[in-house]
């Protein structure tokens, strides 16, 4: 396999920026639907939300070479709106100041919370807009890509963002249980968001790999790598089995065993899902193929 | 204003490895970079059978995946449709690296910054050809201007009715190849 230009330090970023939109959604949902009762989880995901993007950020800023060593070139990275990177840098410039901002109203944190809670609507609406773009975002940054067929599919930005809220809700629910252990009864409501976001996941993942195996001869060793090839027992253990299948059953049985099950059990699955969602992205860049040229 | 591109002859290849040494002298390469390579191909079934060279450098696209994703405008295309990087701009974020399907950029560590076939374009302008092509023991590569339908690279492609790799994916590449 022929390595690939982007390493761990890209899939990091994929990864964070997608649980930190994730879990800004996550947080907005529940601060709009059910404040009474899921005050914690709004909480932790408003909290988790932008130090993820900015630290996912901050991969991205050091994968870079002279961008890194000369910092001021970095003014140039707007350069060219026909790259996806150029929208991606104006999206995530607006999104990491919105969600720490959110973060401090939701939280009252400091005087700037204070003042930024009057507006605490505007900032879920226009947040929750670059939270999706910020999670699509990801996943479109590598569909557009030619030279790598596997990833040019409008499939892959679905999956990044199914794969986004099942690991941004999962953030949220495992800072709930850390602010307040008492929440866990109250999680069990969120197991079907879990439930929801596993199954579209699998759903669309199981798309893209009999699409692939059909869609042209390097998409198709792509796919093949996965499903046979040497990436197999990552794919199948980490990403399918740890990944969805096992969280997808937990938060089945949680959700109707309604805050019965134990604690340890109930972080796990979430835990679980952040691994799949970190080794789904891992998998997805190291398997890309070049077109055959020759 | 020429629209220079290169026909290659396959068919003339007997793998020696000149053009990746004059390129890599020309371009003060360490051996970890390469803007040339020769891919080696068996082609046919026993006793039917004969092993191909393919060269393989920047194709120098007319509408290049690698000027499209890059996100400061390091990646430009000169008037004379050479595809090229300005040091300067590029940041050395990779996209173009993982766009290019020909997989033929290749970043310089010690710069920080991602570099590929000039097509030797300050030789070219002073009158030279690339030294890809004037090194060649057996001629496999004939540098010109393929919108001069007197020249000799027009002349060749039209004769043996050359055709770019992966016509295909749609990026107007410049090089040509006669593999049969």
């Amino acid at each position: 396999m022929p390595e690939s230009a982007w390493g761990w330090l890209i899939i990091t970023y994929l990864f964070l920026a997608g649980a930190g939109a994730g879990a800004y959604i996550s947080a907005v949902a529940c601060d709009l639907l059910a404040p009474d009762w899921s005050r914690s989880l709004a909480r932790a995901g408003s909290l988790a939300s932008g130090p993820l993007v900015a630290i996912g950020t901050a991969c991205l800023v050091l994968d870079l070479e002279a961008g890194l060593w000369e910092p001021w070139r970095q003014i140039y990275l707007v350069g060219n709106l026909s790259s996806m990177i150029s929208w991606g840098v104006l999206v995530l410039s607006a999104f990491i100041p919105v969600a720490f901002l959110y973060a401090a109203a939701l939280n009252e944190i400091t005087f700037v919370g204070r003042i930024a809670k009057k507006y605490l609507f505007l900032l879920e609406i226009v947040g929750s807009v670059l939270a999706v773009a910020t999670a699509g975002y990801t996943g479109v940054l590598i569909a557009v890509i030619n030279g790598v067929p596997f990833w040019n599919t409008p499939l892959m930005p679905v999956l990044f963002m199914a794969s986004a809220m099942s690991t941004g809700l999962a953030v949220a629910m495992i800072g709930a249980a850390i602010i307040d252990i008492r929440t866990i009864k109250t999680l069990s409501n969120f197991a079907l968001g879990h439930v929801i976001f596993l199954a579209v996941e699998v759903l669309v993942l199981g798309l893209l790999i009999f699409m692939s195996l059909t869609r042209s001869v390097e998409a198709a060793a792509s796919a093949m790598i996965l499903i046979s090839g040497p990436l197999s027992p990552y794919f199948w253990g980490l990403v399918v089995v740890m990944g969805i299948l096992v969280p997808f059953v937990l938060s089945i049985v949680e959700y109707y065993e309604y805050g019965e099950m134990p604690k340890y059990l109930v972080v796990g699955a979430d835990l679980l899902v952040l691994v799949g969602g970190m080794s789904l992205r891992a998998l997805i860049i190291y398997s890309g193929q070049p077109p055959q040229i020759v | 204003m020429p629209r220079y591109g290169i026909a290659i002859d396959t068919t003339k290849c007997i793998g020696c490895h000149a053009c990746r040494v004059a390129c890599q002298n020309q371009n003060d390469l360490p051996v970890s970079e390469e803007f040339n390579r020769i891919v080696e191909r068996e082609r046919g079934v026993f006793p039917s059978f004969s092993k191909e060279f393919i060269p393989l450098q920047c194709n120098h696209c007319k509408d290049a995946p690698c000027e499209r994703v890059c996100p400061t405008g390091a990646t430009y295309t000169t008037a004379e449709g050479v595809v090229l990087v300005n040091p300067k701009t590029c940041v050395g974020c990779k996209y173009c690296i993982e766009a290019c399907p020909y997989k033929m950029r290749t970043l310089d560590h010690a710069r920080g910054i991602v570099v590929k076939c000039r097509l030797c374009i300050d030789m070219v302008r002073e009158g030279g050809t690339p030294a890809c092509v004037s090194t060649c023991p057996t001629q496999v590569r004939i540098f010109g201007d393929l919108d001069d339908p007197r020249s000799e690279i027009s002349r060749f492609v039209a004769e043996h009715r050359a055709q770019p790799l992966r016509a295909d994916l749609n990026t107007g590449p410049k090089i040509y190849y006669k593999r049969s």
